[in-house]
């Protein structure tokens, strides 16, 4: 996975996601600004529209690359123990794994 | 005046000492790197520090003062914070007090081939560039090499053996921005990967530290924008 998303595309990645995410969070403040939601029903309906759990997909997807790229910018810069270093990374790629699985999880769930 | 100058010899020393010494006389426009040699004349022959052309061209007097990368030939004694502490450039095995080994810093200047490569064949009379393209290479040009930017860089302090650091990649820029070059591709090329340049995240500790007044972290983002453009 280190090699998959390096240098350029890395770097490139990093901040096309930065850019979905403050749009998106931007248009999530005016959501629930200008939406009432009153309750579990009205999530319900908002979420399944396909435009918004699409939009929702997209920033989960989003927000753990963005998540690896930093972080794992930041143990290549701190880590020099190569031993520690893989088992750092290998931490994060499952944990965010795991994110990854839940988040798919409840989107199909409240979509379907 | 009163300075703090690291003393180390790693000969004979055990750990790294700052020793005192007090200058009196400091005369109206005296630099550092005048008072450095005023003290090696009148108090202390055995200290070591790099020096040559005075007027901040050669780049040989790089030391780190009062924990500012700077050039001594070109400080003013006058704007300094007393004690003023004089310490070698950071992150840089010492070789003698003021003196450090720049072998590293050296070894990434060469590597991002800091020359003009040209494949065809070369012309009759000379390389022509319009002034437009030769305006592109204005704040990339003037490095001295001194070492300043690279060695207050954290990305270099982190990984020296493999980031270029920032003297390199402004270099390399200035290759990249060349008209005249025929290698772009394979400088760009040579680029790529997590180490080489995208380790810099735009801390800009070296346009700060550049005596010169250049911007190493822009001649960077010049390079990203470059690779960008190629690859799309």
């Amino acid at each position: 996975m280190n090699h998959l998303l390096s240098g350029m595309k890395a770097w490139l990645v990093q901040r096309l996601s930065a850019v979905y995410m403050t749009i998106f969070t931007v248009a999530t403040v005016i959501t629930l600004a200008t939406v009432p939601i009153a309750g579990y029903q009205d999530w319900l309906v908002l979420m399944s529209q396909p435009l918004v759990a699409a939009a929702c997909a997209l920033f989960v997807i989003a927000l753990l690359l963005h998540a690896w790229i930093g972080i794992r910018d930041v143990i290549l810069d701190y880590v020099t123990n190569l031993g520690i270093r893989l088992l750092l990374l290998s931490l994060l790629g499952a944990w965010l794994m795991l994110l990854a699985l839940w988040s798919i999880r409840i989107l199909l769930r409240v979509t379907t | 005046m009163k300075f703090r100058i690291y003393r180390y010899n790693p000969e004979t020393d055990s750990e790294a000492v700052m020793q005192e010494y007090i200058l009196e006389d400091i005369t109206p426009g005296m630099m550092l790197r005048d008072a450095l040699l005023r003290i090696k004349e009148e108090q202390d022959e055995t200290l070591s520090f790099r020096h040559s052309c005075g007027e901040g061209v050669c780049g040989s007097d790089a030391i780190n003062i009062n924990g500012h990368n700077g050039l001594g030939c070109i400080t003013p004694v006058s704007e300094l914070k007393e004690p003023v502490d004089i310490r070698p450039l950071p992150g840089r095995p010492v070789v003698r007090d003021l003196v450090v080994d720049m072998s590293q810093f050296y070894h990434h200047y060469r590597s991002v081939k800091p020359y003009l490569t040209v494949y065809e064949p070369e012309p009759e009379v000379e390389y022509l560039q319009s002034p437009e393209d030769r305006d592109k290479l204005d704040g990339l040009y003037e490095c001295i090499l001194c070492g300043c930017c690279t060695t207050a860089c954290p990305s270099f302090w982190w990984n020296p053996d493999k980031f270029r650091g920032p003297a390199a990649l402004l270099q390399a820029a200035r290759f990249i921005e060349d008209s005249r070059d025929q290698a772009t591709a394979e400088r760009l090329e040579d680029l790529e990967g997590p180490y080489r340049m995208f380790r810099c995240h735009t801390i800009m500790n070296c346009a700060d530290a550049c005596p010169k007044g250049l911007n190493p972290t822009e001649a960077i983002g010049r390079i990203k924008q470059r690779m960008l453009k190629d690859q799309s």
